[in-house]
């Protein structure tokens, strides 16, 4: 009877060393299963884009970054554009008069610049600065122009979230991380 | 009425479909004759290639160096130089993403979806805690993680939680962790970085909910020791597993006099005192509670278990396809004038209720299984830390608990005989310098 009870630090010693048996191997064996992963699946995808073609402007880029001001903004893609005069992403849809009163401007924080070039053509910058990502000017110009105005994560703004949070709202399944090769999806690329 | 309904669906999406076909050419490329040239706007990626690099390189040193600290030299100040570094560069700096914490998630999706290809410092943020931790003890938690020093620089005062209280709010971690695991593996969504009370601090800005969050608990940590470690961290309860195995790993001073300081100073209660256990258990007795927890541990497993299948359906809530699932069908059984945003994307975008519902149910179908894995899972934590509640067992002297201690290193301080050693120490290396340079 005595042999069995004799000596409780040597079976703590030794759960301890099957314990640490146990989580050595559970080390090396998560290690080997990513590395064969690392070596199947080559490049990694990094950095979140929102697919152009995707988006529907739905404007929950604006409200759901985890940023306090979006890390999402239009970005004009001047190749596309046909410069033209009545501009359905800076104009409201059935406006009054043409004039740069606020009240008939499509973006809420008069980010963008109009520009005479010449007859009769006018050329639109975004001031990323005012930008709030809204998507307002975007949809205008998707359905009543070219499409050059779009939405799309600034990478200089972006934290580059493990989980972008917009992306788990985005109806349109627009947004996904691309590779660090090619990180913007550009329209006029 | 159901397929006239399809019907016009139908027919929506094929004049939206080809309204999107000619949205690329309703305007010609102007031909300009000014000499008009088109402006360039460069879209630099920032060095995140370098900074990832050198986050990896510094968590490795930085750890290394709490190791050699806590184990070595029995010191807390690299520590808190440590803490410092890590606040100032993982916390503010880096603003958190990716961190240590979170990293569980990609792992468990790389597993999971063969088309996430996890970049490799994701995978050695995750892994070099763990592995350093299996080594010397939780050296990552001592510091370097930002979350932990954050709380830990904040602290002041350490007021004690009774033992059963601190034993009830440590299952949390686990769920959270098994929450965390199912979440990810199910592709729903990444939880612990949507719950993740610092980051508003270190981003000063987010989320208003979260962030008060993170105040609250930065305020009850300055009271008592590191509230979010103990009671909230995944991670950390995945890496006391590890820690309670770990090879090399902090000891009370040898030459201790049970003086209870260190006891008192432990910011997670991890020194145990000394007990003794007045009531002899008998063999036969022995073998009987052995018996109960061979019944009572399936039991639980087997309760958690029923409960997580039968929560699945709420749980799947989480994940959007199966939103956008019940938003579908509920609009097929009642439809409305204007439909909700998600659904009315989903059908401009050709989706087709059947094939959404084929994937609503296969995602469904993985929350029955992972909800009653983690169901179990759950059961056995709950019911491994009642066992470990009710079990006593004799202590001869202090005792370090290495699943709980963060190898702060702050016990060093207050302990008499490690002061005193460490003086005499430093006095001897004084005098052989003096010593030598006699001897030139
Ligand atoms: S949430 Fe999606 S659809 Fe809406 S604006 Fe952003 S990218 Fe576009
Ligand atoms: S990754 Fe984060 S910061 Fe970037 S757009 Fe998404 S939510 Fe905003
Ligand atoms: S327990 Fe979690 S939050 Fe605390 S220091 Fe460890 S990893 Fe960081
Ligand atoms: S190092 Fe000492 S004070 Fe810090 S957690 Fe461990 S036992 Fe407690």
């Amino acid at each position: 009877m005595k042999k069995y009870t004799a000596s409780p630090i040597s079976r703590k010693r030794f759960l301890q060393l099957c314990g640490s048996i146990a989580a050595g191997t559970a080390i090396a064996a998560v290690s080997g299963a990513a590395a064969t992963q690392a070596i199947r699946r080559r490049s990694a995808d990094y950095f979140w884009q929102i697919d152009p073609s995707k988006c529907t402007f739905c404007g929950r880029c604006e409200k759901e970054c985890v940023l306090t001001v979006s890390a999402v903004k239009c970005i004009h893609a001047n190749k596309v554009c046909g410069y033209c005069d009545l501009c359905g992403g800076y104009y409201r849809a059935n406006v009054k008069d043409l004039n740069t009163a606020a009240e008939n401007l499509m973006c809420p924080t008069g980010a963008i610049k109009r520009e005479y070039v010449e007859d009769p053509y006018f050329e639109y910058t975004i001031d990323e600065s005012l930008c709030n990502g809204c998507g307002k000017c975007a949809k205008g110009c998707n359905s009543f122009g070219n499409g050059s105005l779009y939405l799309q994560v600034k990478q200089e703004l972006c934290k580059s979230c493990n989980e972008c949070k917009i992306s788990k709202v985005c109806p349109a399944d627009a947004i996904r991380r691309v590779a660090r090769g090619k990180a913007y999806m550009l329209k006029d690329a | 009425m159901k397929s006239c309904m399809k019907k016009l669906i139908e027919i929506l999406i094929l004049i939206l479909l080809s309204a999107a076909a000619e949205a690329q050419s309703r305007f010609p490329k102007p031909d300009f004759e000014s000499g008009y040239q088109y402006p360039t706007f460069s879209y630099a990626v920032p060095g995140e290639t370098l900074w990832s690099t050198v986050d990896v390189i510094l968590l490795a040193a930085m750890m290394s160096v709490t190791a050699w600290a806590v184990i070595r030299q029995r010191r807390r100040t690299p520590v808190f130089i440590v803490s410092i570094i890590s606040v100032l560069y993982f916390g503010f700096f880096r603003s958190g993403c990716i961190c240590s914490v979170g990293a569980i998630q990609n792992v468990i999706l790389s597993f999971i979806d063969s088309s996430y290809a996890m970049p490799l410092t994701v995978f050695l943020v995750f892994i070099l805690p763990v592995i350093f931790t299996f080594f010397f003890g939780r050296v990552f938690c001592a510091g370097v993680c930002p979350f932990g020093a954050l709380q830990e620089l904040v602290n002041i005062k350490n007021f004690r939680l009774s033992k059963a209280v601190s034993a009830a709010l440590g299952i949390i971690p686990w769920i959270y962790l098994i929450f965390a695991i199912l979440y990810a593996a199910t592709r729903s969504s990444f939880i612990i970085c949507r719950f993740d009370p610092f980051i508003g601090i270190f981003r000063m800005g987010g989320d208003a909910g979260m962030i008060t969050f993170g105040g609250l608990l930065l305020v009850a940590s300055a009271f008592t020791g590191r509230p979010f470690c103990r009671f909230l961290c995944p991670y950390g309860a995945l890496l006391s597993l590890f820690s309670r195995f770990s090879i090399w790993r902090i000891s009370i001073t040898p030459s201790c006099i049970s003086c209870e300081l260190c006891h008192n100073a432990c910011p997670v209660a991890a020194i145990r005192p000394p007990y003794e256990n007045k009531v002899k258990e008998r063999r036969r007795d022995g073998v009987k509670r052995l018996l109960a927890y061979l019944i009572f541990l399936p039991v639980m497993a087997l309760a958690g278990a029923l409960a997580g299948r039968m929560a699945s359906h709420s749980l799947s809530t989480v994940n959007k396809d199966i939103r956008l699932y019940r938003q579908v069908a509920q609009n097929e059984v009642n439809p409305r004038d204007i439909q909700p945003v998600d659904v009315e994307v989903f059908f401009s975008q050709g989706g087709t209720v059947d094939e959404l519902e084929a994937r609503a149910a296969k995602i469904g179908a993985d929350f029955k299984a992972y909800s009653t894995a983690a169901g179990a899972l759950i059961g056995l934590v709950v019911a491994i830390t009642l066992i470990n509640l009710s079990v006593k067992r004799t202590r001869k002297t202090y005792e370090i608990d290495h699943a709980a201690c963060v190898a702060c290193g702050r016990c060093f301080g207050y302990c008499p005989q490690n002061i005193k050693h460490q003086r005499t120490n430093d006095m001897s290396k004084k005098d052989s310098i003096r010593v030598q340079g006699v001897g030139k």
